[in-house]
């Protein structure tokens, strides 16, 4: 595994003071914290950072981590000391608690649990960061007595959210043997989306968040549906908007014309006089749901290009005969 | 390692679903207080099951997990978070305009 230099990722001293590493963290979650940076790579550089601030911010994982030396340059390969992590108070069991890893999305195969609810997880950090901290050490977390409710993301299509679908999840949690020694359990679950699911709807599943370690009950896994951008349709709520391209002699004459829509191809009539960017509304045909969404039909008027004799000579004709002046709204 | 496979009976919530003020806390890293003020504030809605219950829509959970995110990591109050979500919804929403005048306005 390769090192990782958790000063330079903050971008302090090694000899820098609790306050400037806190300050040096608050200043780079604010640009690249998920939920409000545009910056590319957000994500990973959060979690980074995330991971740095903390071993940074605990006096007892910085003190073990600088024991490592200041010789270590960032993507050295890298092995723990035999010793490593003596010295320390001993502060939990070896094993992690329950939940999954990270991953959904439209590959139909899931990984989800613990380290998708968006808080901090030790799941979520690097192979460096569990050699040095994770299970077996004496930095392990301690295992907690209550079920807890998990969370997790799962994305899907738009044509997935109109249909309805399913997706296969792979819950990984620990169980205790007679023997006393844990054992990784591997659950893969097949969830049905039903049709109709709105974008950050949420669906529960009960009892399959994090077990019990008594005689508690085991928490519920929420799951919170994201609905990929469409090449055609917008959606909004339940409705959805398509983009749709007409030429000049269908907005002014009317014109009869195949739409696509989510369920399907659909015959509308484009009344005479229509202007680009008007809007048709067919009634229903967005996402199922009581009551079922809309599909917005947005006219966009597009021009021939006058690149043969006979099209500038219809251009001419027009522009001869037509008493039409597109500005006539800008003058005084 | 064990390898188990079932089927899960999986239950969609919607407007008409409400979900334990202390589930909410617990899913969204927020403390009682934080979830009160916030149904204060208006950014969620809140009903009270006597004696001493609250109940929150299972629809502002998204919401509610922004906010947890925003004064968990960024260290702001829950005013701060709440304007903060607020600000990034408008902006999502200016930025789906966007892009469907981009769409109306590219050639095709």
């Amino acid at each position: 595994m390769e090192f990782r230099d958790y000063y330079k990722v903050l971008g302090v001293e090694r000899a820098a003071g609790a306050d400037q590493i806190k300050t040096a963290y608050r200043r780079l979650a604010r640009k690249y914290h998920p939920d409000v940076s545009k910056e590319p790579n957000a994500e990973a550089r959060f979690k980074e950072m995330q991971e740095a601030y903390e071993v940074l911010k605990d006096p007892q994982k910085r003190a073990a981590y600088d024991q490592l030396g200041a010789d270590w340059k960032a993507g050295e390969q890298f092995r723990p000391p035999p010793d490593w992590g003596s010295g320390f108070e001993f502060s939990g069991g070896a094993a992690r608690p329950g939940g999954a890893r990270r991953g959904a999305g439209r590959a139909g195969r899931s990984r989800a649990g613990a380290a998708e609810d968006g808080a901090f997880h030790e799941q979520d950090f690097s192979d460096f960061f569990s050699s040095l901290f994770g299970g077996g050490t004496p930095f392990a977390t301690a295992g907690r007595g209550a079920g807890r409710d998990h969370h997790a993301r799962v994305g899907i299509d738009l044509e997935e959210a109109y249909r309805g679908t399913t997706r296969t999840l792979e819950l990984r949690r620990p169980e205790v043997k007679p023997d006393g020694s844990v054992q990784l359990r591997t659950h893969t679950v097949r969830v049905t989306i039903p049709a109709g699911v709105a974008e950050g709807q949420l669906i529960r599943l009960a009892g399959q968040g994090e077990p019990a370690t008594g005689a508690g009950q085991a928490g519920d896994l929420y799951l919170e549906v994201h609905i990929q951008p469409h090449r055609l349709f917008q959606l909004e709520g339940r409705d959805v908007t398509l983009t749709f391209p007409v030429a000049p002699w269908e907005a002014a004459l009317g014109a009869s014309v195949t739409v696509p829509t989510l369920g399907g191809t659909v015959e509308m009539h484009i009344p005479a006089g229509a202007q680009s960017g008007q809007k048709l509304r067919l009634r229903g045909r967005g996402l199922p749901g009581q009551p079922a969404g809309d599909q917005y039909v947005q006219l966009k008027v597009v021009l021939p290009p006058a690149n043969s004799p006979q099209a500038k000579a219809l251009y001419e004709e027009m522009r001869s005969k037509l008493n039409f002046d597109p500005r006539a709204n800008l003058s005084g | 390692m064990v390898r188990v496979t079932h089927r899960l009976e999986a239950h969609v919530l919607d407007e008409g679903d409400w979900i334990a003020a202390t589930e909410i806390c617990q899913l969204c890293r927020l403390d009682l207080g934080a979830v009160r003020e916030l149904a204060e504030l208006g950014v969620v809605a809140a009903r009270e099951i006597p004696p001493d219950q609250w109940q929150i829509p299972a629809t502002a959970l998204p919401r509610l997990r922004v906010v947890g995110r925003l004064m968990h990591d960024l260290g702001v109050n829950v005013s701060g978070a709440a304007l903060a979500l607020e600000l990034l919804e408008a902006r999502r929403e200016l930025e789906r305009r966007i892009r469907t005048l981009e769409r109306l306005a590219s050639d095709h």
